[in-house]
């Protein structure tokens, strides 16, 4: 199949919804997305990704700002001819039909013919790998091979953009793992616009081109995921995303994030930029080293150190000097 | 049925209510894993004895009894059978019996899925108040409802005053005493049996799939064809079934409502044995009809399963339930509303009627009445024909309940308690009087009572009443056991209690909802019999219902419209009572 599609850019522009309860689900959303790039949303539970997601796709409407595919405001454009292809979080596969009617449902829509419809849901399920298992019923599957199922559904409309709700949520780690790997090839290979929601911050960076990290229905900041990581505009994203130290910022005005591996301890803290007096709280053990906690001056630090290095072996409550590289710390806007 | 509301639900085959979500009742093993000891396996026999006992005695016996006429005396004849096929009058009755039947479950259906939708997308304080709407007529005794739909429909009743008060009609038009009649009363008595398992199965529908729907092109229309549709397709054929099963024995709806075109084989059974005293004949057409009836009861457990009669679409749900969304409703779903708030007014409205009609001073209805006053209340205190059938009324239904409570409480019990290869067959045969058609167990009493002098006497009427409304409790209380934990009863006897007394402190207070639900499925089972009553009573032992029955047959004064506003209450009472222990329960 020629799924080589390239996707529609999205650009979103004050958009805000509000179920009737007293915060707004989106409390004023813009957002632009480049064709053909894999944009996650990625956020706590309840800050509006879900809803964002649905308000795209045109399930519910927003009641105020714009919505543009392409060139278009899609306001007016009823659901089923938006011609965008969505994964949900359940998979909702149609209980009574078999994996291929399924797939198929999308192109029956559009009144293709029956031979074209065959040759394009083959092709299809062998993009998922699922060959051979159009006559089954949804039920008859495992929760992977399910979202594949969904996935093929999704793709084979040749949507202008694709969402998709925390498809890999209900599946174990390893499943995950693998998937996120079969939907990264994927997506380069066809090209589409795809936007996908997660709150699982380690397949965020794996996927994503660009990151919206949202919070009570407004996206905090936006950007690739080396942006986000080492660029936080705030402490709430410095801290959402990976760990990070925060510390009193050397002007006195302020803090300043700083990534645990980045952290330097013991010895090596003498050569530092910055060096503050800490103390020992605890060394784990995490195989690929170790995981130093420690105060300074009351609030907590991280640090991760190599196997050999000598600060794992004191005693809790032995002082232990702190460092960082002036590089290194991330200024935190507020 | 199971809907998300608590359930409540009025005596008929498919109405007592199962915990929400409890699956099967049906060859469950009460201990799981545990082998039943053989003192506790006598227990359980001994339990069941007393309900096989009187469902031996009391519709076993006059059923076999009764259906054996049909074959002839002495030696084995068909010519009972042979005229009911070669006489064209009991062949076109037949088909009258099917038509009917065939076209109530069609209405039901057809108007179901309106109301269905429409209690599945509104708010929640509005969906309340459908459920209501839903919930009470089916409570609500069917003589009650007919003789509504009567006052309604009659040549000056108030439908024709109102088409003609606004010009749309000339003179009166027939409603009532012909096909349109019929089929009004029995949609209207029948019609919950497929709302209630609709409902909750658009409750059960998975939003999401929906919407995957409409994301992949379908419109509103192709969305409901070819996904709404076939997921709620095994709720409604469900309930269809359990109408098609109901209306087929149907006897007061079609003989109050209907012409003489309208006969369906009920009436020619009964006008057998009390005008033509021809048994023989009443047996055939007894025996046809329990085998229809019987061949579509087991259809219906292939299909569905025994507990699906009690409990409603059983599908499990993931997912959020279906829904209206913010984007609204489209054209046709705009008209569905529209529909279904027109169904629920005909849902309602015998009920509606009744009350202030009951509260008119003239002694000629009158629709809304020119003053209100409790005079045909005050009426029916105290004439005595009136006053006597409620005592006694009131007399066969307690008498009923406390019989039915204690045999099918005893009955539940003790099927945790026997092998499990017993269980469902057991379980088959003692809710059989709940499908069986009411004429034939009537007829049937009837026969074995008059040579004992039982006929006459409340004592044949509470025997007959408690071989209908046990099953009932049986299934009530099998219900609410399902929440007791069989290692409590081991605990409390490993503590030293005896087996009475863990009874009384451990196992009936756990299962007293079950059997305080039974006990008011019981007490209205009693309370609404008119078929029963029209047999096994005579001019001085009529209950209630009957004397209505026979004022409706004749004419409708304002007494009987105020004794209908009486049963309404009491059904309003018990159902707040039933709603209670729902409640309490859930
Ligand atoms: N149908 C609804 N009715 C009322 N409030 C809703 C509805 N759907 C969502 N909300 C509210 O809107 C807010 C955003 O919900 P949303 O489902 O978009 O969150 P989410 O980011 O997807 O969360 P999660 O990660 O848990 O899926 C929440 O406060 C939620 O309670
Ligand atoms: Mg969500």
């Amino acid at each position: 199949m020629s799924l080589t599609q390239t996707g529609k850019p999205v650009a979103l522009r004050g958009l805000v919804k509000s179920y009737g309860g007293a915060a707004p689900a989106l409390a004023g959303i813009d957002l632009d997305i480049e064709a053909g790039s894999f944009c996650t949303l990625l956020g706590a539970s309840g800050s509006g990704k879900t809803t964002l997601l649905k308000t795209i796709a045109g399930f519910e409407t927003p009641d105020r700002g714009e919505i543009r595919i392409g060139s278009r405001d899609i306001a007016p454009v009823p659901v089923a001819r938006r011609n965008i292809g969505m994964v949900f979080q359940n998979y909702a596969l149609f209980p009574h039909l078999t994996v291929a009617r399924n797939v198929a449902f999308g192109l029956e829509m559009r009144k293709l013919k029956r031979a074209e419809i065959a040759r394009r849901v083959e092709a299809a399920l062998a993009l998922v790998s699922l060959d051979g298992f159009g006559g089954r019923s949804p039920r008859e599957l495992s929760g992977g091979q399910q979202q594949r199922v969904a996935l093929a559904r999704a793709l084979v409309i040749e949507p202008d953009i694709l969402l998709m709700d925390e498809p890999l949520g209900a599946l174990d780690k390893n499943l995950r793992q693998a998937i996120q790997v079969q939907l990264r090839d994927l997506h380069r290979r066809i090209g589409a616009t795809i936007v996908y929601v997660t709150h699982d911050q380690e397949e965020a960076l794996f996927l994503s081109d660009r990151i919206a990290l949202m919070d009570k229905g407004l996206i905090v900041q936006v950007g690739t995921p080396q942006e986000l990581y080492f660029r936080p505009a705030n402490r709430f994203v410095a801290t959402f995303l990976g760990e990070c130290n925060l510390l009193p910022a050397p002007s006195g005005r302020g803090e300043i994030g700083l990534r645990p591996e980045k952290t330097l301890v013991g010895g090596k803290a003498a050569a530092a930029d910055i060096r503050l007096d800490g103390t020992l709280v605890s060394a784990v053990f995490t195989g690929t080293g170790y995981r130093i906690a420690a105060t300074v001056s009351g609030r907590p630090v991280t640090a991760l150190v190599a196997n050999d290095d000598p600060a794992a072996m004191l005693a809790p409550g032995s002082a232990l000097p702190i460092g960082y590289m002036i590089g290194h710390a991330m200024a935190l806007g507020d | 049925m199971a809907i998300p509301e608590p359930p409540p639900a009025r005596p008929s085959p498919a109405a007592v209510p199962a915990v929400a979500g409890v699956p099967a009742f049906a060859g469950i093993p009460a201990v799981a894993g545990m082998p039943v000891r053989p003192a506790r396996r006598l227990g359980g026999w001994l339990g069941l004895l007393p309900m096989a006992v009187l469902l031996t005695a009391a519709f076993a016996v006059p059923v076999v009894s009764l259906l054996r006429l049909g074959f002839g005396d002495g030696g084995l004849s068909f010519e009972h059978f042979r005229r009911i096929a070669e006489v064209p009058l009991y062949r076109s009755i037949l088909a009258t019996t099917l038509t009917i039947s065939a076209l109530t479950t069609l209405l039901c259906v057809v108007l179901s899925y309106p109301v269905a939708y429409l209690m599945a997308t509104v708010g929640p304080r509005l969906r309340a108040v459908l459920v209501v709407v839903v919930l009470l007529p089916f409570w609500t005794s069917s003589l009650v409802r007919t003789t509504a739909w009567i006052v309604i429909l009659q040549g000056n009743g108030i439908l024709n005053k109102l088409l003609m008060g606004v010009g749309l009609t000339s003179e009166p038009v027939a409603f009532v005493y012909n096909l349109s009649g019929v089929l009004i009363g029995m949609t209207h008595v029948l019609m919950p049996f497929v709302v209630l398992p609709l409902y909750a199965a658009l409750r059960a529908l998975d939003l999401s799939t929906v919407q995957a729907a409409e994301g992949l092109g379908a419109g509103p229309a192709t969305v409901f064809v070819r996904v709404v549709l076939p997921l709620t397709a095994p709720g409604a054929v469900a309930g269809a079934t359990i109408v098609f099963m109901n209306a087929i024995g149907f006897y007061i709806t079609p003989a109050l409502m209907g012409g003489p075109a309208q006969t369906m084989i009920s009436q020619v059974i009964a006008d057998n044995v009390n005008r033509e005293l021809n048994w023989g004949f009443a047996a055939a057409l007894s025996t046809m009809l329990l085998g229809a009836t019987l061949v579509i009861f087991m259809l219906f457990q292939r299909a569905f399963g025994l507990e699906r009669l009690f409990s409603g679409a059983g599908t499990a749900r993931s997912g959020e339930p279906f829904r209206l969304t913010s984007r609204g409703r489209s054209a046709g779903g705009v008209l569905t509303v529209v529909f279904g708030l027109l169904v629920a007014v005909f849902l309602i409205a015998p009920i509606l009627v009744v009350f202030p009609m009951s509260l008119g001073s003239s002694p000629f209805l009158s629709f809304p009445p020119y003053d209100y006053s409790l005079r045909w209340y005050v009426n029916f205190f105290e004439t005595s024909k009136w006053f006597n059938a409620l005592i006694r009324s009131l007399q066969v239904a307690g008498l009923t309940v406390a019989g039915a409570v204690v045999l099918g409480t005893a009955a539940a019990i003790g099927l945790g308690r026997i092998p499990a290869r017993w269980r469902t067959a057991i379980e088959t045969l003692f809710v059989l009087p709940m499908i069986v058609p009411v004429i034939i167990l009537a007829v049937g009493l009837y026969y074995l009572f008059a040579p004992t002098g039982l006929v006459g006497t409340i004592w044949g009427l509470a025997i007959g009443h408690t071989v209908l409304a046990a099953p009932y409790v049986f299934v009530t209380v099998r219900a609410s056991l399902k929440s007791f934990d069989p290692s409590l009863e081991l605990a409390a006897l490993g503590l030293g209690a005896s087996w009475a007394t863990m009874a009384r402190r451990i196992l009936v207070p756990t299962i007293l909802p079950g059997i305080l639900a039974g006990a008011v499925f019981a007490f209205i089972t009693s309370f609404d019999d008119v078929v029963l009553a029209l047999f096994l009573t005579n001019i001085r032992t009529r209950t209630l219902p009957k004397l209505m029955y026979e004022g409706v047959a004749h004419e409708i004064d304002p007494t009987i419209i105020a004794a209908a506003g009486l049963i309404i209450l009491v059904t309003i009472l018990l159902m707040l009572v039933n709603l209670l222990v729902t409640r309490r329960r859930a």
